[in-house]
């Protein structure tokens, strides 16, 4: 989950209808099984400047193209309590002025230019791109290294730009009738924790916002040392880095501490249901808490083919089961999401079939069956088919040099390094069946919530201790 | 005696306190414009110093012809993959019979629900295997496709598709699935009260034509669509009279002529839909309000537009890109969002359809805010039809255009659909090599005269959230 500086106009052609995507998740998990590589997967190279930034360069000569990407190991779980929203609000006061370019000024140089520029908001870092051609590219590095120690905005566009993200989460949260079960839900999972907070903050806290805390914020976490530049696009490596290092090479490094946070790791189980008010339809979500990906090494792999197998998609074990052959359910997908400095989350989702006659219990006694009896069933033959369709469509993610900068900069900003990044088709295929049938066990015994919303109806219950 | 000399002195002394104070005030609040006259960065210094210099992509659009077909076809080798894009024109659900709305979403989804000798899971696990990415999609006017595959599965990818084209199963199994999906589907969406919205706003602007229909319209008629509507369907309307074709990546000109021959060329020949007679929209200064209680309220405005062919396009694309066309500088979003905080954004862009051409923009903001922006629009509205564009906004606006141009080739996929877009508005095969050059050569004038034409009208006005009382 990201929020947007700029607002992406949806095409009003709604009749355009993913009957089988009606869960989309966070994107970027999926878009890691879905898409993925050949023994290398990018033409990439990294190095590091004396000050700590990270840089890493990806070549793509199809276009005269380039895409900037400046990743900080700041987000919204860096805020300090009763603060939520800074990080947003500072994303977009990084738009309004350094001192040297007035406020309204980046905007439009970007205009002038040609150049496609947005920004994001998410739990664990707040990222920064553009993209434009690449004949472009120093004013590109000029501002963007200008603002990583420049920013200097005035009390009115301040205050305008406060006014702003409030009505951007109007728009996003509160005018979407599902929103207070998808905030309690993330809530009742990571307990009195900062990943369990919206990024968005809540309306209250993000008008109580001052000057002074988005400040502090930046001071505190803006640094060279904190960040990852990517390029990607039609450049090398040899002719960048001179522009690089003059750009970026004399940005101070500051001291930059980010806290770390525990989770309750004690297993609980709890159950969440909720009917709103405009919610039309019953749907049925199930959360796992799992370690973190750097304590779980190459065991991700194991949980990514776990999910694929499960619920990536219709030809999946459990759409076949429960939704072709049983019809129980209109839909039904797993997903496991680990690009994060937090636990990793394991999740199903179902939208059950007999919307009339909704039974809590039967349904996620389904569920967990039809989980079980595959897992149990899953074969070397099915796993090697399903390593081949994750590895089979890699090719793809060297068609738009943005994709390697999202892919890349999402990864590297979340621990991991280069290496594993470009090595991420051999390390699926070494997952092993047992390394599989290990994953579903593990789920067993780890914290795990359900959360039912549902049309209308009053009842809310909270859930119960196991 | 006077002292002339010392009360001279006095007086200059006050002079030069007051113009010091003077200075003090302008400098003290000019300082930061003082400040950054000497060292703003130079962005035009950068770039012609800059190694990083200008380079043309070196696509070249061929139009390929082969059993009576053709395509537009872009190569490109730098990677292995190729897109193929299709789009069948007026076969979109405003061709749809009244009593069978949704029929060409339910089609589409049906089309890889199996095919030939393959059922539904076993067709979508060889795609799967083989990277193949295969797809349908609806708008109001058209169906289109796509196929994407690594260039080593050309073979298998093109098997698919003619499987689909030829043999779809439609089996009644995984029809009444899709029935039932696309009833959720839209139960959810109409959750949303922007959906709501954009329902209402078709059903006013388009009252009485097939644009009017609507979600909630379709949810009625999902039930009454059977396997033999589909059938005709294809037949009538998914035909080679009315397909355009686009073609980039790592593909040769005798492999798209081939893939013209075994695959397009067997569809049958005659289209034998009807096509979309052309709507008189007389909109300007109406208004209709949705009553429902959300958060935010959220407007969609129009006008009546031009479409592409016109001559008023170019100038009145640029007089739109700078009322609210061009993102965060526009003057719409200056005005109401940078300067004020009205909303979180505010845009107006030119749609075109078959039938219909409009200017359209849409913003939401709480209540507070919804009017304030409102007064701000229509006065921004206003000041472009009277005042026309500045010739520096001018200047920038074909600045942007012309040096955004690259950015339309970040990807294969993105490069096939463009090429079916350029058939589909009959923007000529060498629309590339001279679309930066129909932007140069707008003048001032032309924009003002059609900002004059176009934007004295006020818009009409369709907005959800302002009355709450009844719920509906």
């Amino acid at each position: 989950m990201s929020v947007q500086r700029k607002m992406k106009y949806k095409n009003k052609k709604l009749k355009n209808f993913l009957m089988n995507k009606i869960f989309l998740l966070s994107g970027l998990a999926l878009f890691l099984f879905s898409q993925a590589a050949q023994a290398l997967l990018f033409k990439a190279e990294e190095f590091t400047l004396p000050n700590g930034l990270h840089c890493v360069i990806v070549e793509n000569h199809k276009a005269p193209l380039v895409e900037q990407m400046l990743w900080y190991k700041a987000g919204s779980v860096d805020e300090q309590k009763g603060k939520g929203g800074s990080a947003h609000l500072l994303e977009h006061l990084m738009f309004r002025g350094t001192k040297y370019v007035k406020d309204g000024e980046f905007n439009r140089i970007m205009e002038k230019y040609g150049i496609s520029d947005n920004a994001f908001t998410s739990f664990d870092v707040t990222a920064y791109h553009q993209f434009a051609d690449v004949s472009k590219l120093e004013v590109l590095l000029a501002l963007e290294a200008d603002r990583m120690e420049n920013l200097n905005f005035d009390e009115k566009a301040f205050e305008a730009e406060r006014k702003i993200v409030y009505e951007e989460r109007m728009q996003r949260v509160e005018n979407n009738p599902s929103s207070p079960f998808y905030e309690r839900l993330r809530m009742m999972l990571w307990g009195d924790n900062p990943y369990g907070r919206p990024v968005t903050g809540m309306p209250q806290e993000i008008m109580s916002l001052q000057y002074s805390d988005i400040m502090d914020f930046y001071h505190k976490y803006y640094a060279p040392n904190n960040a990852i530049l990517l390029l990607s696009g039609d450049i090398t490596s040899q002719e960048i880095r001179p522009l690089i290092e003059k750009y970026y090479g004399n940005i101070k490094p500051r001291n930059v501490q980010r806290e770390k946070f525990e989770v309750n790791k004690h297993p609980f189980y709890e159950i969440l249901e909720m009917s709103l008010p405009d919610v039309s339809s019953v749907k049925v979500y199930e959360r796992y808490l799992l370690p973190k990906h750097s304590e779980l090494k190459n065991k991700i792999y194991d949980y990514l083919v776990l999910s694929e197998y499960l619920g990536g998609g219709v030809t999946s074990a459990l759409y076949k089961d429960l939704v072709v052959q049983q019809k129980i359910a209109l839909s039904v997908g797993a997903s496991y999401n680990f690009v994060s400095n937090g636990e990793s989350v394991f999740a199903f989702n179902l939208i059950p079939q007999n919307q009339q006659k909704f039974e809590r219990e039967e349904v996620i006694a389904s569920l967990r069956e039809a989980a079980d009896k595959a897992v149990k069933n899953m074969d070397e033959k099915r796993l090697t088919q399903i390593k081949r369709k994750m590895s089979a469509d890699l090719v793809f993610v060297n068609d738009n040099p943005k994709d390697a900068a999202n892919w890349i900069g999402a990864m590297l900003a979340s621990g991991f390094s280069l290496e594993e990044v470009q090595n991420y088709e051999s390390n699926l295929n070494a997952v092993s069946l047992k390394g599989v049938k290990d994953a579903y066990e593990s789920l067993k015994s780890a914290p795990h919530i359900n959360g039912i919303l549902l049309p209308e109806n009053k009842i809310i219950d909270r859930g119960v201790e196991k | 005696m006077i002292d002339y000399s010392s009360r001279r002195n006095r007086f200059s002394n006050y002079c030069k306190w007051f113009l010091f104070i003077i200075f003090l005030a302008c400098f003290g609040y000019h300082a930061q414009d003082i400040w950054l006259r000497f060292n703003q960065i130079d962005t035009e210094n950068i770039l012609s110093a800059s190694p990083m210099k200008n380079k043309k992509f070196s696509g070249i659009v061929q139009e390929v012809k082969s059993s009576g077909l053709s395509a537009y076809l872009l190569e490109e080798h730098s990677v292995p993959i190729v897109s193929i894009n299709f789009e069948f024109t007026n076969a979109g659900s405003a061709h749809e019979d009244e009593e069978k709305q949704g029929l060409t979403a339910i089609m589409t989804e049906m089309l890889s629900d199996g095919a030939g000798q393959y059922d539904a899971v076993t067709f979508r696990d060889i795609c799967e295997e083989y990277g193949i990415k295969l797809g349908f999609d609806t708008g109001a006017d058209e169906i289109s496709g796509y196929l994407h595959f690594p260039k080593k599965n050309m073979n298998m990818a093109l098997k698919m598709l003619d499987l689909v084209l030829q043999k779809p199963r439609f089996e009644k199994e995984y029809l009444s699935l899709r029935q039932q999906q696309l009833k959720t589907v839209i139960k959810m969406s109409l959750e949303n009260p922007q959906s709501i919205l954009a329902d209402k706003f078709s059903e006013f602007v388009f009252a009485g034509h097939p644009y009017s229909r609507t979600q909630a319209d379709m949810l009625e008629t999902i039930d009454n669509i059977e396997e033999q509507d589909m059938r005709e369907f294809m037949k009538n309307h998914l035909t080679s009279e009315n397909i355009i074709i686009g073609v980039a990546g790592d593909i040769s000109i005798n492999e798209t002529k081939d893939i013209l021959q075994k695959i397009f060329a067997k569809l049958p020949k005659k289209y034998s839909g009807e096509k979309m007679s052309e709507i008189d929209l007389e909109l300007g200064g109406r208004e209709y309000n949705v009553k429902k209680s959300s958060a935010q309220a959220i407007t969609i405005f129009a006008v009546g537009g031009t479409y592409r062919n016109n001559i008023d396009f170019y100038p009145l694309y640029i007089a739109n890109y700078i009322l609210g066309g061009s993102g965060l500088n526009s003057r719409l979003s200056q005005v109401i969002r940078e300067k004020e905080g009205l909303t979180y954004g505010i845009y107006t862009t030119l749609t075109e359809s078959d039938a219909a051409a409009m200017i359209q923009g849409s913003y939401s903001a709480t209540p507070d805010n919804f009017n304030k922006a409102r007064k701000l629009l229509l006065s921004e509205w206003n000041k472009m039809a009277k005042e026309g564009a500045k010739k520096e906004e001018l200047q920038q606006a074909k600045d942007a255009l012309v040096s955004s141009f690259n950015l339309r080739f970040a990807s294969i996929s993105g490069i096939a659909s463009m090429l079916t877009a350029m058939q589909k508005y009959n923007l000529g095969k060498d629309f590339l090599e001279k679309r930066n050059d129909y932007i140069k050569a707008v003048t001032l004038q032309e924009v003002n005269a059609a900002a004059k034409k176009y934007f004295s009208i006020t818009p009409d006005f369709v907005s959800i959230g302002i009355e709450t009382k009844e719920k509906q």
